[in-house]
């Protein structure tokens, strides 16, 4: 299902994959339990978040200011920085890096940032093949899919369909054992890490104190992808720069804890420019790619606090609605909560319309949010603003609503009214409303209403109790 | 593009009037989770066992004993060492270990070149700086210090004298240097190489060591 079919088919498709929802459930739970676990054992946590709230929100309100002395400090040590103010750019620039050097065995570790702007198509497009080595990207790669959760590219897939994709693609034996499995992509990765000649990572926070990358990884690729290549490209949006190195603390404290559970990922790796001279091993040049691609505009509206984000994907494994539809349906690089917010930020012409009202509003994404980002508020803020572009049936249709709401007689007559039309379906719900209002009841679950409304009911025992009284 | 044109999408639109965060000074208050009160071995070697690390505390007469133990129980005879000084491991201390490994007959590398590397059964590395908070060990470069050394051999083990522990990670981060000393590439590491891509089932040694063994070496001095 391509991400230019409407919406609502993309959602009822994915209800209808029961294996894969039943696969995002248990592992979206399991996150949500660590996570809990994770930061309870924090002293202090609920004061963590809020610091690490306000230090990102104090650099983003001065944000000129730091990447200015981020990208000074860079170049001090011997690092370039180069300029993307688009994503057309940004895959310019780092083509441009390969091919005017002639590298060709490119790795890539994981990085949300390549996957928004598709650098791989472009990649490929010069005829270089980047390999993927994130092992959860690289199972998406082999099997021509893309990545459906933030932090965990494959949560969607099951062992024998990755079982199938390696056998396929690799031709190894067919093994649907996770340790086997992992061997094997281990053993093809490795040859290809001792050959590599460009290495390309995104970036979890850059220090602008010391122009310092900090990249958070547990498979150790992210390593093998910094320092084994003779060049080293990092593509990071603009909004991932901190103040201080001792900032940085307040976030790795929190970052893998809302991931995973984890205090720490196992390797947390600080980039200060390329190899130095008298260094055993390492990247001889450095390049950072710093990208704007619509980051400026959703900074200068009222939306800023977005740009907060650290990408740790705690408000996926939250939602209720992930949970139950997965990260396809969204139809964009950024799903769940966040990316409904992100998505139609970025691409204010995508299409992307639907998304915000991808949310029960229930709260959860925002109360796991370790930089605090009031994504319910904002998804609300997000609709209203996309209102105007509803069809006219709908913004009728909502007018009455209103109306109805505000007349207690209106609201009366409404009620049974549709407790005649609306018909049960079978199982206790209705799902073909009358008319107009086929189009809300149709992807929803509706209850029948009851034969005697609360108000009824209500209205009863008043009158009882005056009676007895 | 330039800077100065690349930030004016941001300074042109300025919003100068809008209300900004202050930058929080004190952090250490609330981010702080261990000071120095406490066992810090202790709490240091129950952190890494629990991100899956294997830690053996000695001292100053058998660390070179331990270190043999753990690559014999292990089957490893290709071993790569650093040349560097790097904490605990002075250049003696060092050479002592070479020695007292070949004698018990394994071969032992100080080249980290590739070859050396990738066909390694296992490494040793001194580290820079172990935070008991997290059961971090810090491998930062330097001349004979290789990236790779921490990374690419299936197992690890890594040498920390115990005076090398600190207690919280903000206190690696406040002493980090900021200039021309701050290393170009720096490792925290908490446990051995992880993945649960493949139906959350955990599975180590994915990319990096799949093995971390820990020594703690507590001398008298
Ligand atoms: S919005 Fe918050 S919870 Fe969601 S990925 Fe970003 S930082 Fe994590």
């Amino acid at each position: 299902m391509s991400a230019s079919t409407p919406f609502q088919q993309r959602v009822a498709a994915a209800v209808a994959d029961k294996r894969v929802v039943r696969a995002v459930h248990l592992a979206t739970l399991k996150k949500v339990e660590a996570r809990e676990a994770g930061m309870d054992q924090l002293r202090d946590f609920e004061q963590i978040r809020s610091l690490a709230a306000q230090v990102k929100q104090h650099t983003l309100d001065y944000l000129p200011r730091y990447l200015e002395q981020f990208v000074e400090q860079i170049e001090g040590r011997g690092g370039a920085v180069h300029f993307a103010p688009d994503a057309e750019a940004a895959r310019r620039i780092i083509c441009d890096i390969a091919t005017s050097r002639g590298l060709k065995r490119v790795v890539k570790s994981k990085s949300m940032t390549s996957e928004e702007i598709h650098l791989n198509q472009a990649l490929e497009a010069v005829g270089l093949r980047p390999v993927e080595t994130d092992l959860g990207e690289f199972i998406v790669q082999i099997d021509h899919d893309t990545p459906s959760h933030i932090v965990t590219p494959i949560i969607h897939k099951d062992r024998r369909q990755i079982a199938l994709a390696m056998q396929r693609e690799l031709g190894c034996e067919y093994t649907e054992d996770p340790t086997e499995l992992t061997m094997i992509a281990r053993r093809h990765l490795r040859e290809i890490f001792r050959n590599c000649d460009l290495g390309i990572s995104g970036v979890n926070f850059g220090v602008a104190e010391t122009g310092t990358l900090c990249i958070c990884t547990n498979e150790g690729n992210g390593r093998l992808t910094v320092s084994r290549p003779r060049v080293h490209v990092a593509l990071m949006g603009i909004e991932k720069v901190i103040p201080r190195m001792r900032d940085l603390p307040v976030f790795l404290k929190l970052l893998a804890r809302s991931s995973t559970g984890q205090p720490l990922t196992v390797y947390t790796t600080l980039i200060s420019g390329p190899k130095r001279l008298q260094d055993a091993d390492g990247p001889e040049e450095l390049h950072v790619v710093l990208m704007d691609a619509g980051r400026s505009d959703i900074w200068a509206g009222e939306f800023r606090e977005v740009l907060r984000c650290i990408r740790c994907g705690a408000c996926l494994n939250a939602c209720p609605v992930y949970r139950n539809i997965g990260g396809h349906a969204y139809g964009s690089v950024y799903p769940g909560p966040i990316g409904a917010l992100l998505t139609p930020l970025l691409h204010p012409a995508g299409g992307h319309e639907e998304l915000p009202r991808a949310s029960s509003l229930c709260g959860a994404c925002g109360v796991a949010c370790p930089v605090k980002i009031d994504i319910p508020d904002l998804l609300v803020r997000l609709r209203a603003q996309t209102h105007r572009s509803h069809p006219l049936a709908k913004r009728v249709a909502m007018r009455m609503w209103l109306w109805a709401m505000k007349s207690p007689l209106v609201f009366r007559l409404g009620q049974r009214l549709l407790r005649g039309l609306l018909k049960d379906g079978g199982d206790g719900w209705a799902t073909d409303g009358p008319g107009p209002l086929r189009a809300w009841t149709q992807p929803r679950d509706l209850p029948i209403p009851p034969k005697r409304s609360f108000r009824a009911i209500w209205q009863a025992e008043l009158s009882n109790e005056d009676k007895r009284g | 593009m330039n800077l100065q044109d690349f930030l004016s999408s941001l300074t042109k639109r300025g919003g100068g009037d809008r209300e900004r965060t202050p930058l929080p000074d004190d952090l250490e208050s609330a981010v702080r989770q261990v000071d120095g009160n406490v066992d810090l071995i202790g709490v240091f070697a129950a952190s890494a066992e629990a991100a899956g690390a294997r830690v053996r505390r000695t001292s100053g007469a058998d660390w070179l004993t331990a270190i043999a133990g753990i690559l014999g129980d292990l089957d490893a005879t290709r071993i790569c060492t650093q040349a560097a000084e790097v904490g605990f491991l002075s250049r003696a201390r060092s050479a002592e270990l070479s020695e007292h490994l070949r004698d018990s007959g394994m071969t032992v590398s100080t080249d980290t070149g590739d070859d050396e590397l990738f066909s390694a059964d296992a490494s040793i590395t001194g580290v820079s700086a172990a935070i008991a908070e997290t059961g971090t060990v810090v491998c930062e470069s330097g001349p004979n210090a290789a990236r790779g050394a921490s990374l690419i051999p299936p197992v690890h083990v890594a040498v920390v004298g115990a005076a090398q522990i600190i207690p919280d990670l903000c206190d690696y981060f406040e002493q980090l240097p900021g200039g021309p000393e701050l290393p170009a590439n720096v490792n925290l590491i908490t446990g051995p190489s992880k993945t649960a891509d493949i139906e959350g089932t955990l599975v180590t040694g994915v990319h990096g060591p799949g093995k971390l063994f820990i020594v703690v070496v507590a001398t008298a001095s």
